[in-house]
C-alpha cells in the first residue's frame, strides 16, 4: 500500500541538501518519491509499505548525515 | 590593452578573494557530489569514521569538478561580459537604479550571510532553491556519470553570475560602461581568469583537509560575506547621494584624511560671465579636494584631473543631475553644471559610491 509522510529534517545547510536527500528515490527500493524543501527544512517521501518501512527510511537519512524529526 | 590587464590583476588579487567569500558556498555545493561519491566509495570501516577523520581523497576526482566548475564560471562571466556591453550600448543605467540595485545586492548578501550563519530559518529564503524537477533531473543526470557527478559543478559555477560579488559588480559597472559587447566580455573573462588561481587553490586545499575545516571555512565565507553585505548596502546608499557613508568615512581613515578640509572658492574663470571652474584631483582613493564651496547661481564647470588612476574613482556621478562620465585613467575632463540655488548641496561619488565629495553652494 502506498503512504505519504513529511518530516522535519535537521541539519541541512543548504539547497545542495535538499539534493541529497531526494536521492533516497533512487537508492531505496519502494520509495516512490523524494521531495525536500530546504526553505522549510522538510522531506516528504511517497513509498510502498510492502517494500520498505518508515524506519528504514529514517536510518537512510540519519546515515547521510540529517536527523528526521 | 592596460583595462583587460588590470582586470586581471584586480581578479587575482581582491577580485579573488572577495568572489570566494561570496560564492565560496556554492563552490562548495558544487563539490559535494563528489565528495559524497567518494564517501560511497571508501570501505565501510572508513565510512563510519569519515565524519570525525575523512579518508584521504585521491587528487585528480576533486580537481576534475573544481575545474569544470571554474571553467562554466568563466564562460557565464564572458557571456554576461557580452550581455552588459550590449545593455550598456543601448542603455545607461542611472546612479540612482545603481544605487537601488546596489542596495537590493548588499540585503541579498545579508540574508545569504546570516542563512549560512544559521541565525533563524527564515533566511532560508534568501538561498535560490531550483524547482524539484529540475532538482530530479539535474541528479540524475550526475548520478547517470559514471565516474564523476560534472554536471552540478559546471551548473553552479555558470550559475555564479546571479551572485556577483563587490569587486565583480564593479568590473562589471565597468564593462557597462565600455558600451562595447567585445571589450567587455574581454573585460570580464581576463577579470574571471585572475581570480580562478585563488578560488582553485583554496576549494581544493580545502577540501582536501576536511570536513571539519570546511565548516569553519564556510563560517569565515559568511562572515566575510556578512561585511561586504554592510559595505555594499553603505555604498548604495552613498550612491544615492548621502553625505554620511562608512565606506568613505573608512577610506579616509585609511589614507590619513580624517576630516577633509573646506576648500574656498576658487577664483571665476571669465569674469564677465561669472563661470567658475572647480578643479577636483581624481585619486585611486578619491578625489581632492572633497568638501568644496562654491558660488550659488552661476555656470558652473567641473574640471577633473586624472593620473594614473585605475581605481572606480574613474566611473564619476553626480546622481541628482543624472550625470556619470566615465574619466581616463590619464586626463582632464570636464562636466558643465548648471546654476544651483543658495544653499544647495551637490554630491558627487564614484560609481560604487565608495568615494566622494560635497559640493556648497553660497551666496557671495
Amino acid at each position: 500500500m502506498k503512504k505519504k509522510i513529511t518530516l522535519q529534517i535537521q541539519g541541512m545547510e543548504c539547497p545542495n541538501c535538499a539534493m541529497k536527500l531526494e536521492s533516497i528515490e533512487d537508492r531505496l527500493k519502494g520509495v516512490l518519491l523524494a521531495e525536500a524543501s530546504y526553505h522549510k527544512a522538510l522531506l516528504t517521501v511517497e513509498y510502498q509499505e510492502e517494500l520498505i518501512s518508515e524506519e528504514a527510511i529514517r536510518a537512510e537519512i540519519a546515515r547521510l548525515g540529517y536527523q528526521a524529526v | 590593452m592596460v583595462n583587460i590587464l588590470l582586470a586581471f590583476l584586480t581578479g587575482l588579487t581582491t577580485g579573488g578573494l572577495s568572489c570566494l567569500a561570496v560564492q565560496g558556498g556554492l563552490l562548495a555545493s558544487s563539490l559535494a557530489g563528489q565528495i559524497e561519491k567518494d564517501l560511497q566509495n571508501s570501505p565501510p570501516a572508513a565510512h563510519k569514521q569519515s565524519r570525525k577523520n575523512p579518508p584521504p581523497r585521491s587528487k585528480p576526482q576533486l580537481a576534475k569538478p573544481i575545474l569544470v566548475f571554474l571553467l562554466a564560471k568563466l564562460i557565464a562571466y564572458t557571456v554576461l561580459g557580452l550581455l552588459l556591453g550590449w545593455a550598456g550600448r543601448v542603455l545607461q543605467l542611472s546612479p540612482y537604479t545603481r544605487a537601488f540595485l546596489l542596495i537590493a545586492i548588499g540585503i541579498f548578501m545579508l540574508g545569504s550571510a546570516l542563512r549560512m550563519l544559521n541565525v533563524h530559518p527564515i533566511f532560508r529564503y534568501f538561498a535560490f532553491e531550483p524547482p524539484a524537477a529540475l532538482r530530479r533531473w539535474l541528479r540524475r543526470k550526475a548520478g547517470s556519470s559514471a565516474d564523476s557527478p560534472l554536471l552540478t559543478p559546471a551548473l553552479l559555477g555558470a550559475l555564479t553570475v546571479l551572485i556577483p560579488c563587490g569587486v565583480t559588480q564593479v568590473m562589471m559597472a565597468a564593462a557597462l560602461a565600455t558600451g562595447d559587447p567585445l571589450q567587455s566580455a574581454a573585460l570580464m573573462f581576463a577579470f574571471t581568469l585572475g581570480t580562478s588561481p585563488l578560488f582553485f587553490a583554496v576549494a581544493y586545499f580545502t577540501t582536501q583537509i576536511g570536513a571539519r575545516l570546511e565548516r569553519y571555512f564556510m563560517r569565515f565565507v559568511a562572515i566575510v560575506v556578512l561585511i561586504l553585505a554592510i559595505i555594499t548596502i553603505d555604498s548604495g546608499i552613498a550612491l544615492a547621494g548621502s553625505p554620511v557613508s562608512l565606506t568613505r568615512w573608512f577610506n579616509q581613515q585609511l589614507t590619513g584624511n580624517l576630516q577633509p578640509s573646506l576648500v574656498e572658492f576658487q577664483p571665476p574663470e571669465d569674469a564677465e560671465t561669472s563661470s567658475q571652474v572647480i578643479t577636483i584631483q581624481v585619486q585611486n582613493y578619491g578625489y581632492e579636494p572633497a568638501l568644496i564651496r562654491a558660488r550659488a547661481d552661476v555656470p558652473t564647470r567641473l574640471r577633473l584631473i586624472s593620473k594614473d588612476v585605475y581605481s572606480c574613482a574613474l566611473a564619476f556621478t553626480v546622481p541628482s543631475l543624472g550625470i556619470q562620465e566615465l574619466l581616463k585613467p590619464t586626463g582632464i575632463t570636464e562636466i558643465e553644471i548648471p546654476p544651483q540655488q543658495e544653499g544647495s548641496r551637490l554630491t558627487f561619488s564614484c560609481s560604487m559610491g565608495m568615494y566622494g565629495g560635497v559640493i556648497l553652494f553660497e551666496d557671495v
